[in-house]
């Protein structure tokens, strides 16, 4: 009995000792880990404030070193000034990954010796109380409650999560396409042909979708003028519309803006001035008096506007007028000055670039402006616009040049098709309607080309050419106005001339199909009306009352057109 | 002297490992040198092994189930169970960085299932298999001595609180929502969760996201008094352990021979993993209880379609998880002029011309999925909840002190607090256990 009793106290005695050995080294890793932690922070914080790269006393003496290149006892001082810096910082950061070492081991003592001190606290029950079964059956009752109000609260949290996070993307509508809805977050071919987004309207090609406008209106009496607003600086280019909101450039030589005009009432929305373009010349280009610094026409993809000027610089603006990107795409080599414009594809933005220097096709992201392909073209300068055709098979980007016109792959710039029958200095855009393309120019011809497998020309014209004015393709018919004054129309299957007309001035702007009718404005400000058929049918001559050479933009009910000075609004 | 030697082949194998993390630093191509004294960072993913590394971690992992499993079943020794964890921690945790781990092997089986061109290697299959196999056997050992998430929680538990067990029942749903989760983003190929947000492997790899780091310190810190939470409320691959555990014949028990009921063991789990007898238990009402349980299985199919239909209406909100989805929504919105910059998915998207429409397709396609999805998985937890309800209204006599074999981990804790096993061991004789006054009993004397 007293071997069995000593036997006890002799485990007693060692299980103390060794509980207490735990318990001092528990104390002292504690106290260590503690203090190293602090240190840690304190070195962190250190760490995090000096930056060697940018030390102020290396600034300094690199500033004097400007001064003073030449030097020697400088630029030695700033090597040991800088040595010391990055020493001192990676120091720093190894005492960081030691200390993190040694606060590791530490803890791990810590954590063994409580441990062990814990492993010598065993967990009995009172036993001088029941057992506690009784409560399990409450605690079952409870946990029913609580389980059934887990299930709850989750039905809550996926509700919460599923419905209304969701919000943001069923509104834009990836999801759940509807008929009519773009499905890709830029704006769908209905919602093109809603609006007037570019040159010649929607995809290019002078199609009106508004039909219900005015056919009669005379700008020095004001019959059918809703308002008028001067521009206040030069612009060749023609309005682009977007709901409400009508967007046009000016530049000269001190300045390009970009304005944003609301469509009921006329008024400015904004105005900006584009300065500080990265790469923008500081030299303008020289450009002649008829084309100007704001030639090309504007373009949006419906959430964004882009517009071209002269001097290459190239700026996108959302439609409260933040700039959101701007560059400068090298200043065109260009002897008229640059006036190809813009037409945008899904997010792309699509820039006919030829110069003296070479063809080229870019195509920059609507987003950010980043160059997605620089496709070269072997062809000439030119200052036509591109218009974009769907044949039936794919999406096309049609360009008019010389001596080719050429398809590409808007996508990816690549080039599908060339046919070779033009020359001289290219300004007319193509024309485009049932899978036939029409190119023209002076001196050139007309030709009619027809996309199949491969592209080929299937007649020619010769007389009456246009050298500025782009043709207008119906269904059955071609519409061809020259700067001299001739307006021809032909079968355009065929190119037999069906009809010529002579007008007292000659045409720079386009004629625009608009339902039956074809409205083409002349040098003058004139706009005639008139039936598109096989034979000519005047419906209305309409002055302005001053010089234009834009295209007319329809929307709704109205005529939006740019004069020299002011922009009209036409609508009864 | 068996176990003088075993332990020395612990602690050999456990100062081994570190020679063997640098054996294995394989480079494809040669560092470039940095004249500035450079120092690359280490990667914070292991690399790839070879072939013969990976047969070794599957004989390991053998080696690991059997004794975890001899331990727990022959020897009864909660010692040698915790120095195998160690080494399990050493090994499966910081030498092999947690990867590959059963926990995460879950979810390449879902992708493996769901996608027939990934070819899933032999060695997660085998990580994933053997220990529900072993656990389908011989309950969950590999919790107690082999899992490295495991082992590390286990390591930091201090002075472990009794959950309360209404609450524990609770928490216990959270595994079968994790577990739905991860396979309804891994079969879909939204990503791995499970490792996305071990909060445990960023110790393993002296590294990773700050915000894991501080969750993993949170779990460890709060480990010292709720042991092992992971393992207990969120673990996944715990699920399907407890799963099979239900189903093991031969489970661990907390006595070796028969139990007197007592009630020594009652505090002795700290994951309450311990079943009281209750024969001195005055029933309830089986009245009402009868009729909410005929409630409840007339509610059954309602319940789990609500819940499925739940579950399906989260599939926008999920799928956004998935790559794809996202870098189509980042560029949906980019185009609807909702986002100002560009991030570097989108730019590496765009360059690439893909057309919009198709990267739009697959996104819907991988929707659908999640619609699907939604709904197996709504359906599931919903099933669960049932399932759990139902459970409680079921009235089964407990004769004995004996585990939970669902939820017992075969840490062998309780062991050394039966007199029978101290019998056993030859720590106290027949007589001295009829003497026995419970309520003076040391645990020095019945320490292992």
């Amino acid at each position: 009995m007293m071997e069995k009793q000593n036997k006890e106290l002799h485990v007693k005695n060692r299980t103390e000792l060794w509980y207490n050995i735990a318990k001092n080294i528990a104390i002292v890793t504690a106290v260590l880990a503690g203090i190293l932690s602090v240190l840690m922070i304190a070195n962190f914080i250190q760490t995090k404030s000096v930056d060697p790269l940018n030390s102020q006393a290396i600034s300094q003496l690199m500033t004097k070193l400007q001064e003073n290149p030449e030097d020697t006892v400088l630029i030695e001082q700033i090597r040991a000034l800088d040595l010391l810096a990055r020493k001192a910082y990676f120091t720093h950061q190894w005492q960081i990954r030691t200390g993190s070492y040694l606060l590791f081991t530490f803890v791990l003592i810590l954590l063994l010796a409580l441990k062990y001190m814990s492993s010598l606290a065993p967990r009995f029950p009172d036993l001088t109380k029941g057992p506690e079964t009784e409560k399990t059956w409450e605690s079952r009752l409870l946990s029913r409650k609580y389980i059934l109000y887990g299930g709850l609260g989750l039905v809550l949290l996926a509700f919460v999560l599923g419905v209304l996070s969701q919000t943001e993307l069923k509104k834009i509508g990836i999801f759940q396409p509807q008929k009519n809805q773009a499905t890709s977050g830029y704006a769908s071919l209905k919602e093109i042909r809603d609006n007037w987004p570019g040159f010649r309207g929607p995809e290019g090609i002078g199609w009106a979708y508004h039909t219900d406008v005015p056919k009669e209106w005379d700008g020095p009496s004001g019959k059918n003028i809703r308002w008028k607003i001067e521009i206040p600086y030069p612009g060749f280019n023609s309005p682009i519309i977007w709901g409400k909101k009508i967007f046009l450039s000016s530049a000269d030589r001190r300045r390009q803006v970009m304005y944003c005009i609301d469509a009921d009432s006329g008024e400015f929305l904004w105005q900006r001035e584009l300065n500080d373009i990265p790469g923008s010349p500081e030299r303008r280009p020289q450009v002649t008096e008829d084309t100007g610094f704001a030639a090309p026409t504007m373009t949006t993809d419906g959430t964004r506007v882009f517009a071209l000027f002269a001097t290459g610089d190239i700026a996108c603006l959302d439609f409260d007028g933040n700039r959101v990107w701007a560059k400068n795409l090298g200043v065109p080599e260009n002897h008229y000055g640059h006036s190809s414009s813009l037409i945008t594809y899904q997010d792309l933005l699509l820039i006919q670039y030829d110069q003296n220097t070479g063809g080229r096709l870019l195509a920059l992201s609507t987003l950010s402006g980043d160059m997605v392909y620089d496709q070269p073209r072997d062809v000439e300068i030119s200052w036509a616009s591109p218009v974009l055709v769907n044949t039936g098979k794919r999406d096309e980007l049609i360009l008019n040049s010389n001596p080719f016109v050429m398809s590409h792959d808007p996508r990816t710039g690549q080039e599908l098709w060339r046919v070779r029958c033009m020359l001289g200095e290219i300004a007319p855009s193509p024309a485009y309607a049932d899978g036939m393309v029409y190119v023209v120019n002076d001196y050139a011809r007309l030709a009619g080309i027809k996309l199949g497998e491969s592209a080929e020309m299937v007649w020619e014209y010769i007389d009456d050419l246009s050298e500025v004015s782009s043709p207008l393709a119906s269904n059955d018919y071609l519409f061809m106005s020259a700067s001299y004054g001739t307006v021809t129309c032909l079968d355009n299957k065929t190119g037999e001339r069906l009809w010529l007309e002579e007008f007292e001035e000659g045409f720079y702007s386009s004629p625009i199909l608009v339902g039956e009718f074809v409205y083409l404005m002349d040098m003058s400000g004139v706009t005639y009306v008139f039936k598109a058929d096989k034979e000519f049918q005047l419906i209305s001559r309409n002055e302005l009352g001053e010089k234009a050479m834009s295209i007319p933009a329809f929307m709704h009910d109205r005529i939006y057109i740019r004069g020299t000075k002011n922009l009209y609004c036409i609508g009864e | 002297m068996k176990l003088k030697k075993l332990k020395i082949f612990f602690v050999a194998l456990a100062l081994l490992c570190p020679v063997f993390v640098y054996s294995q630093v394989q480079e494809r191509f040669p560092k470039p040198d940095f004249e500035s004294g450079y120092v690359r960072p280490d990667l914070l993913t292991p690399a790839p092994r070879s072939v013969v590394w990976e047969y070794m971690d599957i004989l390991v992992l053998v080696a690991a189930l059997s004794l975890a499993t001899y331990f727990a079943h022959k020897l009864r020794s909660r010692r040698n169970i915790f120095l195998l964890m160690v080494f399990s921690l050493v090994y499966f945790g910081f030498y092999r960085k947690g990867c590959v781990c059963s926990v995460g092997a879950v979810q390449n089986v879902s992708f493996a299932l769901f996608n027939l061109a990934y070819v899933i290697p032999l060695s997660v299959i085998l990580f994933f298999a053997l220990p529900l196999i072993f656990t389908l056997f011989y309950g969950r050992t590999f919790c107690a001595a082999v899992c490295p998430l495991g082992a590390i929680q286990d390591a930091v538990v201090l002075k472990p609180i009794s959950v309360p067990e209404w609450l524990a029942r609770l928490l216990s749903m959270f595994p079968y929502v994790y577990l739905g989760l991860a396979v309804l983003f891994a079969a879909t190929g939204a990503g791995f969760i499970i490792c996305q947000y071990d909060p445990f492997v960023g110790f393993f790899r002296f590294g990773a996201d700050f915000n894991m780091v501080i969750l993993g310190m949170s779990m460890l810190l709060l480990g010292t008094i709720v042991a092992r939470p992971y393992c207990r409320y969120l673990c996944p691959y715990g699920v399907l352990l407890n799963w099979m555990s239900r189903l093991s014949r031969r489970h661990v028990r907390i006595t070796p021979d028969e139990c007197n009921k007592c009630r020594l063991c009652e505090e002795s789990c700290p994951f309450g993993a311990i079943k009281k007898a209750d024969e001195e238990t005055q029933p309830m009402k089986k009245e009402t209880d009868v009729k909410q349980l005929a409630v409840l299985f007339i509610l059954l199919p309602v319940i789990v379609f609500g819940f499925g239909w739940v579950g399906s209406r989260l599939d926008i909100s999920l799928s956004r998880l998935h790559p794809t989805v996202s870098l189509a929504e980042e560029v949906l919105l980019e185009n609807a002029g909702k986002r100002t910059e560009m991030t570097d998915a989108t730019k590496a998207f765009r360059a690439t011309g893909k057309p919009l429409e198709e990267l739009f397709a697959e996104a819907r396609a991988i929707q659908t999925q999640f619609h699907k999805g939604g709904w197996i998985l709504g359906g599931f937890i919903g099933l669960i909840l049932c399932l759990k309800l139902i459970s409680l209204f079921i009235r089964r006599r407990q004769l004995e002190y004996d585990v939970d074999k669902g939820t017992c981990l075969s840490c062998g804790r309780c062991f050394a607090y039966c007199p029978y096993e101290q019998v056993r061991l030859g720590q106290m004789t027949p007589e001295e256990l009829k003497e026995l006054d419970r309520r003076d009993v040391s645990i020095k004397q019945f320490r292992a």
